[in-house]
This record gives structure tokens, C-alpha cells and sequence, in this order.
């Protein structure tokens, strides 16, 4: 493969070019309800090339080698183009020149798995919600996903790793009359089948939370003291913090370079947040980024100084920052962005009775559904939530979104908990879907938090 | 194309093929700048097969590798999807101008030219930061099945994307221009976000309580999304639409009428066909407030003993690669039609009231059964007929199904957004809550 490769590299006229080469193994098992919809297995593969000429970057996504040709003569054409409009070159950071083969073990490699085994897993757990007479339907995908890359530059690097993530996930919907509710489930993980066996626990509880929204109240519109369960917590470090952490998302936004300038005091002494891809076993590990740098953990808070960032080899070189590592693709049909791996919140000393107790009257929220960033402020839902009452859990709430101003929540951040948990299931929409972005955070405490609701 | 069609033919009882090539430029700039020039040459085949009324379906990006996929494909029989259905054979349907060839000549300089000529609009025009994004397309689409149908389609599209952005973040008033040729962008036609930006630059507080509410045409997904959901012929066979006994209802306004219409060859992206060869055609869902339709593709009409709509397309949410899905219920072309008021009338409508200028996290909540909370990116705040500044920390919540029936008014012109086209709409009576 890297013959291929290279050869495709040297008839590129650049100051740097590199290119990956990826085959992906797909396998998705779909239940609507009882109904299965879809069991497929595919394997394709393409090509992005980068070429970086004169100071201008540029980058191509192509399907058919034969297309090479064509290819190189348009990438290069295109990094003119930019190098002719631009007003400081792009560099790229030094990076270390790799030749290295990275095939993690995995516990129990689902390719390995027959596809007879991994459907009847699916339906299990599917059938785990619809033995209940309110559950309306569920929708629940398995998803195998095996990215084989081959990665090579005009510098040397060669390498080549495997990432496999696999899940099962979806949605159970219960129904009353014409009142729906729908909760999010899912299991999964970066390190092999394993982890997607005896998780009948998870099924049930989740449908347990759909049945007894049933009976919720939607939650009152206004301004609540919080606490926000571990997902919730976690999604807001990704959302709201962890993407104005990525430097291209913040450097052509003056306003937003100017606020997250390293060494800014940005919120409350309780918080320091990292980001660290290099741990076994969460969801977002990985060695190599699609650049070919080695990653690295990265503290980007510290005790609520801002300290560090996310970077590419080209925003490492505009920052005069050091390299981190964190510059991936989807997959073969996309150039790198700027990524979060795994992280998360460091965890302070707190039980969730502590935290209940400094509540006092407000609201628990718990685990996240979808959330949004825009700047300083965000907007993330949450599945279903409790009154708490003189430090007790009251009566379940639903229809929970929550929005904030990112630089007054990490100041009004008074308490975190002791008790860290990591998302099992990713899907970052930044342009392009990162399957394995993963968060993690213990239950923190929040004065403020606007909650819409009617 | 035609031998794996026959390779499959032989191995099943019916086939089906769809095949694409696309070719795609973006031009980004980010605060006037040029970011970024990203081109794509994509192609790929889909295959469905059906084997003793059981569905099997494969893709794959390289064509080199047609066994692979005929394997992959009798792998997925296997799972025993049911598919009573056939592939349609479509010979007759609408001829639509899809393409110009004048798109073909756009080069990526041609995109950088426009999108320096518009920032120096902007720049005279705001002080703050301005975002544009212009890109083109061109894309190859062949369905061929076993029934007899051989269809070729080949669409053009240029779109242009602006956004006047705010201080400390990246909410932003957005505007969208789509043609199927390269066309010019009229600065008139920037003159009321303009305006509307420039009102906005200062921030207010709005009291936590209900109010008017305006959605303009790019944060009325919020809204869309839902009505889209519960009419979905695969949400009401799996019992998860409110609105599964409500056809011939008055359920909102008889203001609304909500439509999808792929043969509207003026804009780009028209379709005669879906991606199962059905016939598009027009298609109300909601005619004066009362609800029209459901729509189907093949699978979801033969569960539910209904006649396939033509709404059958590769698509889902936050996935592009359109050949790695199969078809499924889809609006690909949403239209509401527009009402009598200008834009300006409608502000001048509002004595006290909030302009969702964009939504943030539309996408979140009880999406099914019709709820909405949504973080305002930005929200403009109305008093006495005037935007007097931009609302922060704040959101608009509610249900579509009590929403939908307070509408004011509706805007007389209607715009192109990523998620359909439509005007703004004026509710009244929505809940805002917002920090002190």
C-alpha cells in the first residue's frame, strides 16, 4: 500500500504533500420495533491528499487512484489559488517523523464475531424494552465501524493503525394516549466486542426512565441551581469549553481568540479539564492523528486558568503553540480537523449526597441529549431530571433543555463530585461525524442555568 | 453498470442499482479572509437485491471491487429483511432542467472573486465579522433495476452561504443563495440582515415570560423538523408520530400549508424521480392547517398497505454519504407557502417579542412527540416594532402542535435554507425564559 502511496506523492510539485489511504469495514444490524430493517456489511476505501505550496493548503478527497492524475494537478492548483489570497502563509509544526504500524488489541475483535451473533446480541437487547406494554417502539442500531489507514508524507512518515469502534444504540419510545417520550440508550466502546456483552442492565434501567417519564411533568421555564449528572456535565465540557479549545475553530473569530487566550482566568477554581486520547479503553484513544503526529495528553484547564489547546500542525505553527496531536478525519473522505480525543473534567471530592446537600432546593438533570455550541453560549437537552428539595430527590421532570453562557458557567461551576464516568457512545457533528470523541466528568454543581420549558 | 445489475439479477429475484458521481468545490473564508478550498471527487454504487421477498443491500466507493459488493449484498439476505415490494418500472415522468452547463466552467477562482467581492460589501457595511462560504456541484446519478427502469440525471448546483456574525461566539444572521448556474448576489438582497444586524449589536434582557415570537426562515427547522418527524410514513407505522389517526384534521393555523415540491425546476436540486425510481410529484402534507398527507418510500408503503409518494431517498441526519445509505422516508424539498405581510410589517406587528434569528440545539428535546427548547443564536429582542438589541442566555420553548395553531402572520417572500424554503412566521404566545 505505501508503494502506492508514495508513488502518488512523487509526482506532486509542493513544499509538503502527504496522503492517506483508508479501507473501512462497516457492519450495521438496524431493529424498528421487532422489525428488522437492516443487516449490511460493506467494505470501500479513498483517498485525501494535502498538498501545502507557496503557503497555501489545500486538500482533496477522491475515490478512484486513476483519478490521481487529475487529482494532484487540481490540489495543487488550489494551494496556489489560496497562497495567492492569503495574508500570512501556512507552516506547519515540527513534527517527528514516524514509521510505525499501530494495531491495537482488541477484547474480542468483532470482525472475528459472526454476523449470526451480533444480530441475535442486537435483538436481545432490543426485545428487552418491547416486553413492556407502554413501550411504543425502539429504534436500535448495531454499528461496527473498521478504519484501516495508511497514512504517508513528503517527510518520511509511514504509518499505518486500526481504529475499530463498535455500539449499540438507539432510542426507546414509550406512549400514553398521545404523550411520547423517547430516551436515548446506548453501549459501546473502542476496544472490542467485549465490551457490548452482558449489558442487559443498561436496557432495562433505560426503559425503566421511559416508562416512568410517562408520568413526569415537563419541567417550569426559568433560572435553576443544578446538578448535572456525569453525561450532562461531560457534554457540556465538550460542547460549551472543549470546541473553543480547538484552534480552528477560534482563529479567525477575534472576539472568541481574545477570550480564550492561554493564561486567562476563565473559571472557577474547582475546574481543571484535559484532554488525553493516549488511555486505553475509553472511546476516543488513539496514537497517531490523520497528520501523522504522535498525540499527546493536553491540560487545557488548570484550577480555572485556561493553559493549553487543541492543534493541528498548521494552527500549532500560527499559535507559536506546542504541537498536541489532535487532527482527525471521519474517515477517507474527509481532510483533518481538530478534534477532541477524551476529555474530561478532572474529578474533585465530592459525593452526589454532598452535592444534593449544597444544593438545597433546585434541579438534578441528567444525561444528555444532543447539544450545541455557538460561542459563549450552548444549549444541550437532557433526558429527564428531579426537583430536588432541601437536598432531597423529588418528583421527575421532563422536557429538559438547558442553555448558558460558557465563561459565566465555568465561574458559577461551585462543586464537583468525586464519581467520573465516560461516554461509551460518540458522534461529534463539527463538519464531520467523529464516531469516537468521548467525555468524561464527575456530577458537578452549577448556580444559574437557564432551562427553557412552558 | 448494466453487467452487475445482470451479475445480481442472476444471484436474486429482482435488482436494483444506483450509481453517483460527484464532484464537489467549497471556497470558506472566515472573517474576510480565505480559509480553506476543499474539492471532492466522489464516486460509488449502491445495490439492492430481493431474494424470496427478502431484502439484501451493499455499497461501495470502489467499483473495482463489483464482486465484493454482489457478496456483501447476498450477506445482508441474510437478515431476512422483509421487502414485498418491487422495483418500480418507471418510464414515463416529468423532464426537468436540472443542470447548466455554464456551472461546469466555474473554476475555484471564479469563487474566490465572488466571495471577495461581497466581503467588501459587508465590510462597508458592518463593523463586525463576516463569514461567506460559496461552493459548487455537479453530480452523475444513474438508477437502473431489474424491472426495466434505466434512469440518468445529472444536477448543477451553486450555493453561497453568508453570516454576519456576533461578537464572542458564532451566532450569526445567515442567508443562503442556491441557483443552479452562478449568479451574482444582488447586495439588496444583504441589505435587511444588514439592517437587522447592525439594530442588534447592542444586548438586552427580555423578561422570563411568553411572548411574540419570530422565526425567520433559517431557525424554521425548529419547527419543521417535528411536523416532518410525525408525518413520516416510517414514524406512523412504528407507532411513534402523534398524528397517526389525524389525516383530514384542522390541527394548526389555516395560515400554514406546508408542502413538498421536487418539481420545482427553478431551484436546484429538482427531482423527477426518487432514489427508487418512484415519481416525484407535489405533495401537500399540511393545506390550510389541516393535515394533507403522510409520505412513504417502497419499504414504509408496503408495511403500511399505502402507495409510495416518491419520497424515498438516501438521506439521514448528519450523514452525507448518501451511497452508504438505503432509502428511507425523506422531504427533500420542503416548502411553506408564504403568507401577506413584508418582513418589516411583521416586526412592526410585535410590541414586545424575540427574533429567533438561528436555533441552538434544534436538533435536541423530544424531538417525536413535538417539543422544542431552543438556545437563541441570536436572539433579537422587539419592542414597540423596533429590534433593540440581541437577547442573551436565553431560550424559546414550546410544542408545535399548540405553537402551529398561533400564528400571527406570515412573511409574503420566501427563502432558501439548507432545510427547505420558506418565509418567516410570527407566533404568538411562546414561552421565552432568559437569565436575570
Amino acid at each position: 500500500m505505501f508503494n502506492r502511496l508514495v508513488s502518488i506523492l512523487s509526482k506532486v510539485n509542493a513544499d509538503y504533500s502527504d496522503i492517506r489511504h483508508e479501507i473501512k469495514k462497516e457492519v450495521i444490524i438496524s431493529f424498528n420495533g421487532r422489525e428488522l430493517t437492516q443487516l449490511s456489511s460493506n467494505s470501500t476505501d479513498g483517498y485525501v491528499l494535502r498538498v501545502l505550496k507557496k503557503g497555501g493548503l489545500s486538500s482533496i478527497a477522491f475515490s478512484d487512484h486513476k483519478d490521481a492524475s487529475k487529482v494532484i494537478k487540481s490540489a495543487e492548483e488550489n494551494a496556489l489559488l489560496i497562497s495567492k489570497n492569503i495574508d500570512e502563509p501556512v507552516m506547519f509544526a515540527q513534527s517527528e517523523i514516524i514509521v510505525d504500524s499501530f494495531l491495537p488489541e482488541l477484547k474480542e475483535d468483532p470482525q472475528n464475531i459472526t454476523i449470526d451473533e451480533k444480530l441475535n446480541l442486537t435483538r436481545k437487547y432490543n426485545d428487552i424494552p418491547l416486553c413492556e406494554s407502554k413501550i411504543a417502539t425502539t429504534n436500535i442500531t448495531y454499528r461496527e465501524i473498521a478504519r484501516d489507514k495508511y497514512f504517508a508524507n513528503t517527510e518520511g512518515s509511514r504509518i499505518r493503525e486500526r481504529l475499530t469502534t463498535t455500539r449499540i444504540n438507539g432510542s426507546i419510545i414509550s406512549r400514553d394516549g398521545n404523550l411520547l417520550q423517547n430516551v436515548r440508550v446506548g453501549i459501546g466502546g473502542s476496544n472490542g466486542f467485549a465490551v457490548l456483552r452482558d449489558q442487559e442492565d443498561e436496557f432495562e434501567k433505560r426503559t425503566s426512565i421511559a416508562l416512568q417519564l410517562l408520568k413526569a411533568h415537563p419541567v417550569r421555564a426559568g433560572v435553576y441551581n443544578a446538578i448535572l449528572n456525569q453525561s450532562l456535565a461531560g457534554v457540556f465540557t465538550h460542547e460549551a469549553f472543549g470546541h473553543f479549545s480547538e484552534a480552528d475553530l477560534i482563529e479567525n473569530n477575534i472576539s472568541m481568540r481574545e477570550k480564550m487566550k492561554i493564561g486567562e482566568k476563565l473559571g472557577n477554581r474547582a475546574v481543571s479539564i484535559i484532554d488525553d486520547p493516549t488511555v486505553p479503553d475509553l472511546l476516543g484513544y488513539y496514537k497517531y492523528d490523520d497528520e501523522g503526529t504522535k498525540v499527546k495528553p493536553t491540560q487545557l484547564m488548570k484550577k480555572g486558568v485556561l493553559v493549553g489547546r487543541l492543534h493541528s500542525r498548521r494552527t500549532a505553527a500560527a499559535f507559536k503553540e506546542p504541537l498536541s496531536g489532535h487532527c482527525v478525519a471521519e474517515d477517507y473522505r474527509y481532510a483533518p480537523i481538530i478534534r477532541m480525543g477524551n476529555i474530561f473534567i478532572q474529578p474533585g471530592k465530592y459525593s452526589l449526597s454532598d452535592l444534593l446537600d449544597k444544593l438545597g432546593d433546585g434541579l438534578y438533570i441528567l444525561d444528555a441529549k444532543g447539544g450545541q455550541t455557538s460561542g459563549e453560549n450552548f444549549t444541550f437537552g437532557a433526558q429527564y431530571g428531579y426537583h430536588i428539595k432541601n437536598g432531597k430527590i423529588s418528583k421527575m421532570v421532563r422536557d429538559i433543555n438547558v442553555s448558558g453562557n460558557l465563561y459565566k458557567t465555568l465561574q458559577n461551576i461551585n462543586a464537583i463530585g468525586n464519581d467520573i464516568s465516560w461516554s461509551k457512545i460518540g458522534g461529534c457533528g463539527k463538519g464531520q461525524v467523529n464516531i469516537r470523541s468521548c467525555y468524561g466528568a464527575p456530577h458537578v454543581l452549577v448556580a444559574g442555568i437557564v432551562v427553557g420549558g412552558r | 453498470m448494466r453487467r452487475l445489475l445482470e451479475q445480481a439479477r442472476m444471484i436474486s429475484d429482482k435488482a436494483e442499482l444506483l450509481s453517483s458521481r460527484k464532484v464537489t468545490n467549497f471556497v470558506v473564508f472566515e472573517n474576510g479572509k480565505l480559509k480553506n478550498i476543499d474539492t471532492k471527487v466522489q464516486l460509488g454504487s449502491s445495490l439492492r437485491m430481493i431474494k424470496d421477498n427478502k431484502l439484501g443491500f451493499a455499497y461501495t466507493k470502489n467499483l473495482r471491487k463489483r464482486q465484493e459488493l454482489l457478496e456483501n449484498c447476498k450477506v445482508s439476505l441474510k437478515g431476512q429483511v422483509d421487502a414485498n415490494f418491487n422495483f418500480p418500472l418507471t418510464k414515463e415522468y416529468p423532464k426537468l432542467r436540472t443542470y447548466s452547463v455554464s456551472l461546469s466552467a466555474l473554476s475555484n477562482r471564479d469563487l474566490v472573486e465572488e466571495c471577495q467581492r461581497i466581503g467588501t460589501f459587508l465590510r462597508s457595511k458592518i463593523n463586525g465579522q463576516f463569514n461567506i462560504t460559496a461552493g459548487d456541484s455537479i453530480e452523475r446519478l444513474h438508477i437502473m433495476n431489474s424491472t426495466g427502469t434505466d434512469i440518468r440525471m445529472r444536477a448543477s448546483q451553486y450555493v453561497i452561504a453568508i453570516s454576519l456574525v456576533y461578537p464572542n461566539s458564532y451566532a450569526a444572521l445567515r442567508r443562503l443563495f442556491a441557483s443552479k448556474n452562478f449568479k451574482q448576489i444582488q447586495k439588496k438582497d444583504l441589505m435587511m440582515m444588514i439592517e437587522l444586524y447592525n439594530q442588534s449589536s447592542g444586548t438586552t434582557k427580555p423578561d422570563t415570560k411568553r411572548l411574540k415570537v419570530l422565526f425567520m426562515p433559517e431557525s424554521m427547522h425548529t419547527l419543521t423538523w417535528r411536523l416532518q418527524s410525525a408525518t413520516n410514513g416510517a414514524a406512523v407505522y412504528e407507532k411513534q408520530s402523534p398524528l397517526s389517526d389525524k389525516l383530514g384534521e384542522k390541527l394548526f393555523s389555516k395560515e400554514l400549508t406546508l408542502y413538498n415540491d421536487p418539481l420545482n425546476d427553478d431551484l436546484p436540486g429538482a427531482r423527477s424521480v426518487d432514489d427508487e425510481a418512484t415519481p416525484c410529484q407535489y405533495f401537500p402534507i399540511v393545506k390550510n392547517g389541516v393535515l394533507s398527507n403522510f409520505y412513504y418510500d417502497l419499504y414504509y408503503a408496503q408495511k403500511s398497505k399505502a402507495a409510495p409518494s416518491g419520497h424515498g431517498f438516501k438521506t439521514a441526519p448528519w450523514s452525507d454519504e448518501a451511497i452508504a445509505l438505503k432509502p428511507s422516508p425523506s422531504l427533500q424539498h420542503l416548502h411553506i407557502k408564504h403568507g401577506k405581510k413584508s418582513f418589516r410589517q411583521l416586526i412592526e406587528n410585535m410590541d414586545k417579542g424575540i427574533i429567533v434569528g438561528g436555533a441552538l440545539g434544534a436538533h435536541s428535546g423530544n424531538i417525536i412527540n413535538g417539543d422544542f427548547s431552543i438556545g437563541l443564536s441570536p436572539g433579537l429582542y422587539v419592542k414597540n416594532g423596533e429590534v433593540i438589541g440581541r437577547v442573551k442566555d436565553a431560550m424559546v420553548a414550546g410544542n408545535i402542535y399548540e405553537t402551529l395553531q398561533k400564528i400571527i402572520a406570515i412573511e409574503d417572500t420566501v427563502h432558501t435554507t439548507h432545510t427547505g424554503v420558506f418565509p418567516a412566521i410570527l407566533f404568538d404566545d411562546v414561552s421565552v425564559a432568559a437569565s436575570k
